[in-house]
């Protein structure tokens, strides 16, 4: 398969008050077509810095970074991005929310409802359709944000800590629907998290990136059945995965 | 798995909600109109057992047989002001809202007509009166113009924090989309800026009445500031307070119109959520 995204030094270097701030780079990196890949990796690594360079959102201090081969240098709008928190606006409903997507983009809202409610129900929100986003709990409007970033059918999702809000029940809950949500119809995904179980759960391939400034340390891949049940969870095969990341961490001493 | 909530259930229950909300709103209603009652009686009462002159403080009695005898006046009076209020009020609107868009997204007119506008506001506005009366004459236009300098800095600064507030991820979502500045406005941006815009508007309502009293006070021979200026200075206490009464209920009316648009066009904020949050 070919390359989906494909990063070439890409370095990042803010100018803040005090001074220039190394984020992270110079990375290397290339992501196939309908790939899942995790980047792993401390607070403050340059992990939202990155996936915002890749959206076209924020240009690169070094290097560059290319989609399909084509020089990202403006905001990608074949995209469909999921932030730590869910941004939805209060006033339109559940399915509203999912249908800006499309109604942004100038498209028709009728000919994408029904694309909408089918995602909508495969997360178990089909019954709250016409809620307000502040009538639903933290989970359920995280997994509106999911269906939002899916309706457009983008080749190339971006979900920056999608779970980092949420409690680890909820986490749990929705990483198995995000695994669905996957399987239902794989995308080159660029997943960010610091949790290494949710990382080894959904990777095809575990990025693991130093402490700041951030540097590719190492890629895994995770070579595990679909979907990664309780079971598969619990093998030794898994737990191994998670015991290798970790002991990178615990060089680092960031765990 | 989901099945559909029946329309008519969904139906009946929001009916229901409507005559919840509305249970809600009499009780509030009530309350207040309780408050009110006891205020005048006591107010009646004060007067009454004190022996206090009806020059230094009339009481409610007898300002409401003021109100009844010199109705006529009071109400003719009552409508210049109104026009006044209104215009100015409107004007600012029809400005200040495009001209904080302009603010917000435009840096030439933020670093030029702005800190001139900012400037303009430090000066008190009772000092800009009789110069607007000089400038324009006796008549409305000084007045009105004097009614939309008060409304239409709250409006504009307002509008400009709204206007330049959209959360970064949102608007990171939302170029993203690539959408086009038009749709992006009419459907995020300006949607997300409607409840800071409504607290300048609020505070444009109440500053209105203020700004047409002062002009009618400074240099008029019309309307309720006139009148009552007029007639305090003839020591017609009583009159002097039917017309402010009626003044103060010309302030409520047009705040309260404002706070009405509000419940319609943002029933979704967090204030307006509880008819126990604030007006
Ligand atoms: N707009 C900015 N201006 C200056 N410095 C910034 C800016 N945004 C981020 N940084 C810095 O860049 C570094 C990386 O930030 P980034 O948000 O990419 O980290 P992260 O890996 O996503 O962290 P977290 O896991 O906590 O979300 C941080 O040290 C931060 O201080
Ligand atoms: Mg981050």
């Amino acid at each position: 398969m070919c390359d989906s995204i494909t990063l070439y030094g890409v370095k990042k270097v803010y100018d803040s008050r005090n001074g220039p701030v190394h984020a992270i780079g110079p990375a290397d990196l290339s992501i196939r077509k309908g790939e899942f890949v995790s980047f792993l990796g401390p607070s403050g690594c340059g992990k939202s810095t990155l996936v915002l360079m890749v959206a076209g959102l924020l240009p690169p201090t070094e290097g560059e970074i290319r989609i399909d081969g084509v020089v990202v240098n403006e905001p990608r709008t074949d995209v469909g991005i999921v932030f730590q928190t869910p941004v939805l606006v209060d006033w339109r409903s559940v399915l509203g929310n999912v249908l800006l997507q499309v109604e942004l983009r100038g498209l028709d809202p009728a000919q994408y409802r029904a694309h909408a409610v089918e995602l909508l129900e495969s997360v178990g929100l089909g019954e709250f359709l016409k809620q307000r986003p502040y009538e639903l709990s933290g989970g359920m409007q995280q997994r509106t944000a999911f269906c939002r970033a899916l309706l457009h059918d983008p080749p190339i999702v971006l979900m920056d800590e999608p779970l980092g809000a949420l409690d680890a029940m909820t986490r749990t809950r929705l990483r198995d629907d995000l695994e669905k949500l996957w399987l239902g119809s794989p995308k080159s995904v660029l997943f960010v998290t610091h949790d290494i179980s949710e990382a080894v759960q959904l990777s095809d391939r575990v990025v693991v990136i130093t402490p700041r400034p951030g540097r590719v340390e190492r890629e895994i891949t995770v070579d595990l059945p679909h979907p990664r049940d309780f079971d598969v969870r619990q093998s030794p095969e898994f737990l191994g995965y998670v015991k290798d990341i970790s002991d990178i961490f615990m060089q680092y001493g960031v765990i | 798995m989901a099945a559909p909530i029946p329309f008519d259930t969904e139906r009946y229950s929001q009916i229901g909600g409507i005559f919840a909300k509305l249970g809600a709103r009499v009780k509030a209603s009530r309350t207040f109109l309780l408050a009110t009652v006891v205020f005048v009686v006591g107010w009646e009462l004060v007067v009454y057992l004190f022996e206090i002159p009806s020059y230094l403080l009339p009481s409610p009695s007898n300002i409401a047989v003021e109100f009844y005898q010199n109705f006529t006046i009071i109400w003719r009076s009552t409508l210049v002001t109104a026009y006044e209020t209104f215009a100015g009020f409107f004007f600012a609107l029809a400005l200040g809202i495009p001209f904080s868009l302009g603010v917000a997204f435009y840096r030439p007119l933020r670093n030029t007509i702005y800190p001139a506008t900012v400037a303009l506001q430090l000066v008190p506005k009772i000092a800009l009166a009789p110069l607007m009366i000089t400038w324009f004459g006796f008549g409305l236009t000084s007045k009105i113009l004097i009614v939309f300098l008060l409304c239409f800095f709250p409006i504009l600064l307002n509008g400009i924090l709204g206007f330049s507030s959209l959360g970064t991820e949102l608007t990171y979502f939302l170029t993203s989309t690539g959408a086009r500045s038009k749709t992006g406005f009419l459907k995020v941006r300006m949607p997300a800026a409607l409840p800071q815009l409504f607290v300048g508007i609020k505070w444009a309502a109440i500053n209105a009445t203020v700004g047409a009293t002062t002009g009618e006070w400074v240099g008029g021979d019309a309307g309720l500031g006139y009148l009552i200026k007029f007639t305090s200075g003839d020591l017609r206490i009583n009159f002097a307070f039917a017309a402010i009464v009626t003044l103060s209920l010309l302030g409520l009316f047009l705040f309260y119109l404002v706070v009405l648009v509000e419940r319609q066009l943002i029933p979704w904020h967090v204030s307006q959520r509880s008819t126990s949050g604030m007006v």
